[in-house]
């Protein structure tokens, strides 16, 4: 069936194939450049840290414990909010002469910042009502002037709620450096995950649309997953919150984060056509562990989850992608590379986030899942969308076909109608030709011959003769009126024998009285009716002149109603002797009667001695002009449409 | 009527046909014949050496349709009668000798009478016509004006129409079979005056087909214009 050019399908998918490939390389390359840290900068690897109360300055004689950065430490549940102070220092080589800049990395927690005793902003921090999970850098100008050469120092006051914390490495540079890295930070975690989330929301609602519609379970899954995926994002970029939120919002962390490895996991199995109930549930209870685990000890179970429950939850994709690339490579039915490609790309960035997260790898940045999961999206959408396409190609190549096999047909009825005119052209000419030779032969041809006959006998004078040849004339010119090349007009047939008998009436001294008045301007006869209606017509006037002795001669033709009939009515009336004896002038007689019988219609001879003769003559026109040239071509539609219809249905 | 007589010239290949008509002509004194050719070749000598008011001619001769003499004669002589003779009259060749130019047309049988009398009809500024040929000229016509046949008067396009309203009632009575006399009657006009409105029509026939084939060569490109 498909007959669609190859040759035209490749570029479009080798594009989208290109394209998605080329997204891959680029967050792979992205992963790796996020660890970097800004070259010329001062980073802070020491924090001292003094407990105390919130807003004020610690005392003098507070206690400093010194930690190496990034520090990273859980509080209990439970514990209240606990107010904190943060030393750090570091040494600027000469008192610097233009604005410098401190970047605060991502996960703090905020608070007052001062440098050298003197404030210099100040970042939201967690109170008695608010909760603040920053997942976003943060930038603070130091003017110059509170700087100097030597060590100085910089005081965070902050407090911190129950929960993983994490104090990354502060740096100093200048504001120009510091701009440059913080807005590389930012639209890493920040601008990334919008994107990560709108372009989840976007399959979402193509995808919950086809599924919809066709309720099939992989279209299904992958609107799930970019569901949970835009769940999981309104996670992190919610950063301030109302205190009462702060629950929902890590329950719908875990669930989301559960959720999404487990739909995932399920899809890559299904898409390499394993399909396990047993498998997928104790997938899906694993998934449910964290939230179930994190509502059933009242979030103590957080800081923990995050630890010990989420590397099963890496092993799950990574599990479907072996067994999805073991598929692939025995050429079974697999998803899609760039769909393995894309899964394995996952696990890679949520292993790099996990251990990031923990402190095994020097880097601090914890958002490279920000990156792999819309990715992973957009790549199983590619096969989805390759299936798309090659659907509509499919079906404008079968549109294409039929069109072609219509014209095809089209051509063929042409042929066949064309053929079946040529036939009816053929047997109209054939029909036309035996109709002269049927005329020949009763008429003129019968006629030569018995005056040859009798002129071979000497039985007829040279008048007689002459009288012989004229009515051959006569005849054949009645043949050629009745011979028009379209359609004959019986009127001015008619009206030509009239000029022809005219003068041989006058001759013989009868008048001619022509009343064509009832005529209307066309009488369309039948083509075979016409001629023998003027030889009847001929041969009524003939005998008028020949026998009757009449004075005036009279003839009338009209066409009338009779109820729903239309009748041609010619009258040939003369005021003459009328027929004595229907056998001695009979011979004419017989022959109108014989060709009214032979065209169906009606011939009346009225005669009375010594009152005249009238001879009418009834033709129904009706069936006649409806049985003409446009019953035929009627007739001809009638067929082709029905060879259209019959050809449409095979 | 002029007091001169009309000079004829009979252009016809059958000889029995050549000597019935001049003949028939020599008998007749207020007619003389000018001259006579059994073919197109001397024929258009004869059309080139003599003054003539009438050409009979048969459209068959041996060397050539009759149907370009026509025309040259038409154009050339426009006060020539130019009359055809014909066996049967038939449309066919009837319409398309008027069409050429022809005014009258005779049958080839008629009586000496009657080839008197048409003549003097077509000196008189008037033409014969047979009901047939008239429908055949209303055909004709019609065909012209790309308009049906049964609805004539209603759809005619004056523009492509030559035929004024009267005219075209003429051929239809004509057509009908109805007289001169009888026509006359019946529109109040002098059966004379029927005769040259047949004339007329002959000509705007004539002049129209004329228009028409050079149009028609010139999109062909035939004509360099």
């Amino acid at each position: 069936m498909r007959i669609g050019s190859d040759a035209g399908r490749k570029p479009l998918e080798v594009r989208w194939r290109r394209s998605v490939c080329r997204a891959v390389a680029l967050a792979a390359l992205a992963l790796a450049s996020a660890v970097q840290p800004a070259a010329a900068a001062v980073v802070i690897k020491a924090v001292e840290w003094a407990a105390g109360s919130q807003g004020s300055t610690p005392p003098p004689d507070a206690v400093w414990l010194k930690f190496d950065l990034p520090y990273r430490w859980t509080s209990a549940e439970g514990s209240s909010l606990s107010p904190l102070a943060l030393r750090l220092h570091f040494d600027l080589p000469a008192a610097p002469s233009e604005a410098l800049a401190a970047f605060i990395p991502v996960d703090t927690d905020g608070g007052r910042v001062s440098v050298n005793g003197h404030f210099v902003g100040a970042i939201q921090a967690p109170d008695d009502r608010t909760h603040v999970q920053w997942q976003r850098p943060h930038l603070l100008a130091i003017d110059p002037t509170l700087l100097r050469a030597g060590t100085n120092t910089l005081l965070i006051q902050t407090a911190y709620r129950a929960g993983y914390h994490v104090l990354g490495r502060i740096e100093i540079g200048t504001l120009g450096e510091m701009s440059t890295r913080y807005e590389s930070e930012y639209f890493q975690t920040s601008t990334l995950t919008w994107i990560g989330a709108t372009l989840a929301a976007v399959i979402a609602l193509i995808f919950g649309v086809i599924w919809v519609r066709r309720r099939d379970a992989i279209t299904g899954l992958i609107t799930l997953a970019a569901l949970l995926w835009c769940a999981r994002s309104a996670t992190f970029l919610v950063e301030i919150m109302p205190l009462g939120m702060r629950f929902w919002m890590r329950l719908l962390y875990f669930a989301t984060k559960g959720g999404f490895a487990a739909v995932i996991t399920i899809l890559l199995l299904r898409l390499a056509n394993l399909r396990n109930r047993r498998e997928e549930l104790m997938i899906l209870i694993y998934a449910a562990l964290g939230a179930v685990a994190f509502v059933i000890t009242a979030q103590y179970a957080a800081p923990y989850l995050d630890l010990l429950w989420a590397p099963g939850l890496i092993a799950m994709p990574a599990f479907a992608v072996v067994v999805a690339l073991n598929n692939r490579l025995r050429a079974r039915q697999a998803p899609h590379w760039i769909v393995i490609a894309a899964s394995a790309l996952i696990f890679v960035a949520w292993a790099h986030d996990y251990a990031a997260g923990i402190g095994w790898l020097a880097a601090d940045s914890t958002q490279a899942l920000h990156w792999a999961g819309p990715l992973l999206l957009v790549a199983l959408a590619t096969p989805l969308v390759d299936g798309f396409v090659d659907i509509l190609r499919e079906a404008e190549s079968a549109r294409a076909e039929l069109e072609t096999r219509v014209r095809e047909r089209e051509q063929l009825l042409k042929r066949n109608f064309e053929r079946l005119r040529q036939s009816e052209r053929a047997q109209a000419e054939n029909q036309e030709r035996q109709r002269i030779m049927q005329d020949m032969h009763d008429g003129l041809g019968s006629q030569l011959l018995s005056s040859l006959m009798l002129v071979e006998r000497g039985a007829v004078s040279n008048e007689q003769v002459a009288q012989i040849l004229r009515e051959s004339i006569d005849d054949m010119r009645l043949a050629i009126d009745a011979l028009a090349p379209e359609q004959t007009d019986l009127g001015s047939a008619l009206g030509n024998l009239r000029f022809r008998m005219e003068p041989r009436l006058r001759a013989a001294g009868i008048e001619l009285i022509w009343d064509a008045r009832k005529l209307p301007e066309e009488v369309k006869l039948h083509q075979d009716a016409v001629l023998p209606t003027l030889r009847i017509v001929q041969e009524a006037m003939t005998n008028a002149l020949k026998h009757s002795k009449a004075k005036v001669l009279r003839v009338t033709l009209g066409v009338e109603k009779v109820n729903d009939a239309t009748w041609l009515d010619i009258r040939v009336a003369d005021n003459g002797r009328g027929v004595m004896n229907e056998n001695t002038s009979g011979r004419g007689l017989l022959n109108m009667r014989n060709r009214a019988q032979k065209v169906g219609a009606l011939l009346n001879i009225e005669t009375k001695a010594g009152a005249g003769t009238v001879v009418q003559l009834l033709y129904k026109l009706e069936a006649a002009t409806s049985g003409g040239p446009n019953a035929r071509s009627e007739n001809t539609q009638l067929n082709t449409q029905a060879i259209i219809e019959r050809a449409r249905m095979t | 009527m002029s007091t001169e007589p009309i000079s004829i010239i009979i252009v016809e290949d059958e000889p029995e046909f050549r000597r019935r008509f001049a003949q028939i002509i020599e008998s007749e004194p207020t007619m003389r014949l000018a001259g006579v050719a059994p073919n197109k070749r001397e024929a258009q000598a004869l059309i080139e050496r003599e003054n003539f008011d009438v050409m009979l001619i048969d459209l068959g001769l041996p060397d050539g349709t009759g149907i370009d003499l026509i025309r040259s004669v038409s154009q050339r002589k426009p006060d020539v009668d130019i009359m055809v003779v014909t066996v049967f009259g038939d449309e066919q060749h009837v319409v398309s000798s008027i069409e050429a130019g022809a005014t009258g047309y005779i049958l080839k049988d008629s009586t000496p009478a009657d080839v008197i009398s048409c003549i003097r009809l077509l000196r008189a500024g008037g033409s014969p016509v047979s009901p047939v040929v008239a429908r055949s000229v209303l055909r004709a016509i019609r065909s012209r004006m790309g308009t049906s046949s049964t609805t004539p008067t209603r759809s005619s396009n004056p523009e492509n129409n030559p035929l004024s309203a009267r005219e075209t009632e003429i051929l239809q009575l004509l057509a009908k079979g109805m007289s001169f006399n009888e026509i006359g009657e019946i529109l109040g006009i002098s059966p004379h005056t029927v005769t040259a409105h047949i004339k007329k029509i002959y000509r705007k026939l004539a002049v129209h087909s004329r228009g028409e084939a050079v149009y028609e060569a010139s999109q062909m490109g035939l004509l360099k214009t």
